[in-house]
């Protein structure tokens, strides 16, 4: 395991809703994510696993705590420089692969490309068909993202978190609407990439299997995180 | 290309009805605009250049005098108050004034008139006319009157001292035609003969009605007058600055001047609510094309919250989103107002075709138009504003919208 820390967060505190139905979401988050590693985040549903992971992903803002990617603490930004972090150091995978429909495969790819503005229209295709080639779907980059399978669509999506070539990964609940196999193939596309390509993966995930396959497993209650063991060591509370 | 503007046009195709529909509301708006600008402004600039090839740009008057009136101590109170000038009917220094008023690098031309109203009569027809004496050669570089004849020959006029022009439809009222012969009631009550020469139409309805033209010497004898004119009118390069140079005019030669927009006031005031109001009546179609785009573009927002989450999420900016809308708008203001114009092209050129017969306050067979880029401006204006309020809302609204609530929604 590599010491360099790609992704930490401290203290996070989050509060959801208006008056009465105001949440303490998050109370208290401290988590370090190093390159190359994987971590998984589980607990029960509620627990605020997905607010934690929008504000690690900097499209949500912490009531209290800090934010750093790689070294540099994000605090106090605007939404252009939220954006353009988010652009350049984050890729994220959703449990509903949310593609653009009418986009092809390869076009899906290329969306964070384009912001990004860095290669021309040549470039950027054949990045999009390298990545997509990497997920085993080199022969359908021009194929409607709407006429693929749920497990080519959720591949899709794992290339284009990877467009830009982010440090970060974060993924909601990547396998949760697939079926057995096609859940253990997405996931282990994803973790062979993620320590190929030295990246830091954070998933939150429901399925034992995969929190089992992980470096580190963080389990949540109820907006804290209540025990932290590496990888193979956890004992199922729920 | 920009990121937004690809996307744009991805999410322009998409929605290809909805868009093509308020696509029409456009181009319909921005060609009628224009269609009926080129119409009414058409009415309007044939009357005017029928008023100026007619009765000048500008037209020097009675000589004035002010009266210092002020100056004396009333002695009883007067409630009206006095009149500032004294007037003197008839211009006396003609040649001295024309050769002055030449030097100004605005005036084309100018012709002294002795004017007069007399009656007129030709077998059992009798009617009052407007007598204009004039010098052919002057009126003739002053005046259209050379184009306005439609029967007989300017030249059978300039040679023969005894002829007359007569506006068309006071010839028809008279029931003479050229070579017959017409009387003029001097004011001393004895009738003058005079033959027909040429038949003249400006195309302003209260001229032909009215207007006689007869030599200025013979004028002059009829009318019983000491003096050659009773007026100049000018021809003027550009007639717009009329009234600049009418007040100068009066100031430097002590003579009352009317510039033509001061004498046509009243028709012209007609001309310009005509055109407001219809260029009003279509504003209000390009509004509701408007409206029709703000429905589409907010529907399509409303279809695309997902997609706005997803962008939102990969880096972009709230102003991309923004821009991805407003973009879709630009398109359709672009193209909309990009066929509105040729459609208005068309409209206009089908229009000026049309037979229409007109015989009161100007004369034509057909329908009157201008050819104006001005009109194709304003409607392109016209319609991108319109279209930039309507898509300025739902832009605003994609950009305001959080992801997170989007993502999260869709977790459960
Ligand atoms: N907009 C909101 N207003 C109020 N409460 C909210 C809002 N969004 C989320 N919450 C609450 O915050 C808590 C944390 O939500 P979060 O989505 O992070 O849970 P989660 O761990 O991801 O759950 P799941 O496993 O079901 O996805 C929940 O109790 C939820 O009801
Ligand atoms: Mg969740």
């Amino acid at each position: 395991m590599k010491d360099d820390i790609s992704l930490s967060c401290r203290d996070l505190e989050r509060f959801l809703g208006e008056e009465e139905e105001r949440v303490h979401a998050l109370r208290g988050v401290s988590l370090n994510v190093e390159a190359g590693s994987l971590h998984a985040v589980v607990g029960p549903s509620g627990c605020g696993k997905s607010t934690l992971l929008y504000i690690l992903g900097l499209l949500d803002v912490p009531d209290a705590g800090s934010v750093e990617i790689g070294s540099t603490l994000i605090a106090g930004l605007s939404d252009e420089e939220l954006a353009r972090r988010r652009n350049q150091l984050i890729g994220f995978i959703f449990q509903f692969h949310f593609l653009m429909e009418d986009f092809t495969a390869q076009e899906n790819v290329m969306i964070p490309m384009r912001r990004l503005g860095q290669l021309n229209d040549e470039a950027m295709s054949s990045r999009a068909a390298d990545l997509l080639k990497a997920v085993g779907l080199g022969d359908k980059i021009r194929r409607q993202s709407r006429h693929l399978s749920g497990g080519e669509q959720q591949r899709v999506a794992i290339a284009r978190a990877l467009a830009n070539d982010p440090q970060v990964i974060l993924a909601d609940e990547p396998t949760g609407n697939l079926d057995t196999n096609n859940s253990q193939r997405a996931f282990e596309l994803l973790s062979n990439i993620v320590r190929a390509r030295d990246k830091a993966l954070l998933l939150v995930t429901h399925n034992r299997f995969i929190a089992d396959a992980c470096d580190w497993v963080h389990e949540m209650k109820d907006g804290r995180i209540v025990t932290s063991h590496p990888h193979g060591q956890r004992i199922l509370v729920s | 290309m920009t990121a937004p503007l690809y996307i744009a046009l991805r999410f322009a195709t998409h929605r290809k009805r909805a868009l093509l529909l308020s696509l029409v509301g456009v181009i319909f708006g921005v060609g009628i605009f224009i269609c009926t600008q080129a119409q009414t402004q058409g009415f309007a600039q044939f009357f005017i250049n029928s008023t100026i090839g007619s009765n000048g740009a500008l037209v020097l008057k009675s000589r004035f005098q002010p009266r210092y009136e002020e100056l004396v101590v009333p002695t009883k109170n007067v409630s009206a108050l006095p009149a500032r000038r004294n007037y003197f009917e008839g211009i006396h220094n003609v040649s001295e004034i024309m050769r002055v008023s030449r030097q100004f690098s605005n005036v084309v031309a100018c012709s002294p008139v002795l004017r007069g109203n007399v009656s007129a009569r030709s077998g059992f027809e009798t009617t009052t006319v407007e007598l204009f004496g004039i010098d052919p050669a002057s009126h003739l570089r002053t005046t259209d009157l050379a184009k306005q004849i439609i029967d007989g020959k300017f030249d059978d006029f300039t040679n023969n001292t005894t002829a007359v022009i007569l506006g068309y439809r006071l010839a028809d009222q008279l029931e003479v035609g050229c070579g017959d012969s017409i009387q003029l009631l001097s004011p001393g009550g004895e009738y003058w003969r005079f033959i027909v020469g040429a038949i003249a139409r400006s195309g302003v309805g209260a001229i032909d009605a009215t207007r006689v033209y007869a030599h200025t010497r013979v004028a002059q004898r009829l009318l019983k007058k000491s003096y050659q004119a009773s007026m100049i009118i000018y021809k003027l390069r550009d007639p717009d600055r009329a009234p600049a140079l009418a007040a100068h005019f009066e100031t430097l030669f002590q003579h009352t001047s009317q510039s033509w927009q001061e004498r046509e006031e009243s028709t012209l005031q007609l001309f310009i609510m005509l055109r407001l109001s219809v260029a009003i009546t279509v504003s209000l179609m390009i509004l509701l094309a408007g409206f029709g785009i703000f429905n589409v573009l907010t529907m399509s927002v409303l279809s695309k919250v997902r997609e706005i989450a997803i962008l939102r999420s990969m880096g972009y900016r709230q102003v991309d989103i923004s821009a991805i809308f407003l973009w879709q708008g630009v398109l359709i203001a672009t193209v909309g107002s990009l066929i509105g114009c040729f459609l208005g092209a068309l409209l206009t050129w089908i229009v000026s075709k049309v037979p229409i017969h007109i015989r009161g306050l100007l004369y034509t067979n057909h329908f009157l138009v201008v050819w104006d880029w001005r009109h194709y401006f304003w409607a392109t204006v016209l319609a991108g504003i319109a279209v930039f309020i309507a898509s300025y809302v739902p832009a605003k609204r994609a950009a305001l919208l959080q992801p997170v609530d989007t993502l999260r929604g869709s977790s459960f």
